[in-house]
């Protein structure tokens, strides 16, 4: 992927980082931001309802591309990926806010720290540890290429 | 609606005698492949035009629409198209504001706008939008403004630089992404007027007006309804007139009662703020789904 950055958002990026320094979302620390372009966050599994994943530690790997933040960047879990109804094993997400057009949620007034948020919260809600249906094949058909070229369904936002 | 639908589309294997479908990979290469010959073929905002090339796409087509152009060009001598990527409303809005202070030299409406668009950075914040999201994107806007009002010898490098920018990815885009975020927080802090419209605009309306203006308003390439038109001239105190031009056989406007020849539908969007009679600013032209932007003669 190309990395030339649009001053914007190389402004923007920064930005997010000094107010993710100030006040880093709840469970979540920056573990890389080197280059700016590239996030390494880990997350703590949330306590959440039923503790499922209360005693895990995730990786998540962020990769802003020259559009941002008018487009959304990459966002997948870094292997081992949570087992969640949303999540593939690839580290995949089937969550709309993290896609623009057709039915995604992605909006530019959102932030990396309101993302990992919606992430941790959408793993505290989840009722069963349980993976996608065809998980298996998706992963053999799509790999470890971007999330952004598969087409997604969202019709459950709430697991 | 069931969990286990939702996900990654997955490629059912092709029945026998049904077509293969296009893999994901197909789709979006398609996709890619129409949006690059669409940036091709038209920039974020085009050139001006006379209307009669309007007219000229639809001489082999829809008789009404030809006969609407026809009627319109008494009011309108030229246009100026937009690409249609679901911006086309914010972006052909912008430009023809900005046109217009340029070509106005209207000091005045500078510092009014200058003003009111420094007035929304209190507002977004108290409306819940990090500073951090915007700021860039209004001082892009801000910028504009400025650049337009500044005295100069001659309007065509000013005129120039304002079309070289709203040509811009990034310029363009912020300021259209700006606009975005002021109507959704518009339209969230007068909530209880905009609600009674969002749940008369679908089938399955958003359960509230804050996630209606994220799915619909906030996101790039969303496009705009009457109420995004509603919502940004009164928050920026604009007046817009829009044309509305479609196939419809109906003697319109009034004035031709049993007339066979038909007119376009105008409608004013004034805001509240405004003294009667406000001249309109900006004038576009609607076609269904698209806005273009056009000039009086």
């Amino acid at each position: 992927m190309a990395k030339t950055l649009s001053s914007v958002a190389q402004r923007r990026i920064q930005s997010e980082l000094t107010e993710w320094m100030r006040s880093p979302p709840e469970g979540c620390c920056l573990e890389s931001c080197e280059p700016m372009t590239s996030w390494v966050v880990v997350m703590q599994g949330p306590e959440g309802h039923s503790r499922l994943y209360a005693d895990e530690v995730f990786r998540l790997r962020i990769d802003f591309g020259e559009q941002y933040p008018l487009d959304p960047p990459d966002v997948v879990f870094l292997a081992p990926a949570p087992i969640h109804p949303h999540i593939y094993s690839n580290g995949h997400i089937c969550l709309d806010i993290l896609y623009s057009g057709n039915n995604g949620g992605w909006s530019p007034a959102l932030t990396m720290s309101k993302v990992v948020l919606s992430l941790r919260s959408m793993l505290a809600s989840a009722t069963e540890k349980k993976k996608p249906p065809g998980d298996a094949e998706y992963c053999a058909r799509v790999g470890n290429r971007s999330p952004k070229l598969s087409r997604w369904q969202f019709e459950d936002d709430k697991v | 609606m069931d969990a286990a639908s939702s996900g990654a589309q997955t490629e059912p294997a092709p029945a026998a005698g049904a077509p293969e479908r296009p893999s994901d990979e197909e789709i979006l290469a398609q996709q890619n492949l129409i949006r690059a010959e669409q940036a091709q073929r038209s920039e974020y905002v085009g050139n001006e035009e006379p209307l009669s090339a309007l007219k000229e796409e639809y001489i082999n087509g829809n008789q009404n629409f030809v006969q609407k152009i026809s009627k319109l060009e008494s009011a309108y001598g030229r246009f100026r198209r937009t690409r249609g990527d679901g911006n086309c409303f914010f972006r052909g809005f912008v430009y023809a504001y900005l046109e217009g202070l340029l070509l106005g030299r209207d000091t005045a409406e500078c510092s009014r706008i200058t003003a009111v668009v420094q007035g929304w950075k209190m507002r977004l914040v108290e409306g819940g939008f990090q500073e951090l999201v915007f700021e860039d994107a209004m001082d892009l806007l801000l910028d504009q403004v400025a650049s337009v009002s500044k005295p100069d010898s001659g309007s065509g490098p000013q005129h120039e630089q304002l079309l070289i920018n709203m040509r811009d990815d990034t310029v363009s885009n912020m300021i259209v992404m700006f606009l975005r975020l002021v109507t959704s927080c518009e339209v969230q802090r007068r909530e209880d007027h905009f609600f009674p419209f969002i749940m008369g605009m679908y089938d399955e309306p958003p359960p509230t007006v804050e996630l209606f203006c994220q799915r619909f308003v906030e996101p790039m390439g969303e496009e705009s309804d009457h109420l995004h038109i509603v919502a940004v001239t009164d928050a920026l105190q604009i007046p817009v007139r829009v044309v509305y031009l479609d196939s419809s056989g109906h003697p319109g406007g009034g004035s031709g009662a049993g007339g066979a020849d038909l007119d376009a539908t105008v409608h004013d969007f004034v805001p509240d703020a405004c003294p009667p009679g406000t001249q309109p600013r900006v004038h576009l032209l609607y076609r269904p789904g698209h806005y273009d932007i056009l000039y009086p003669r």
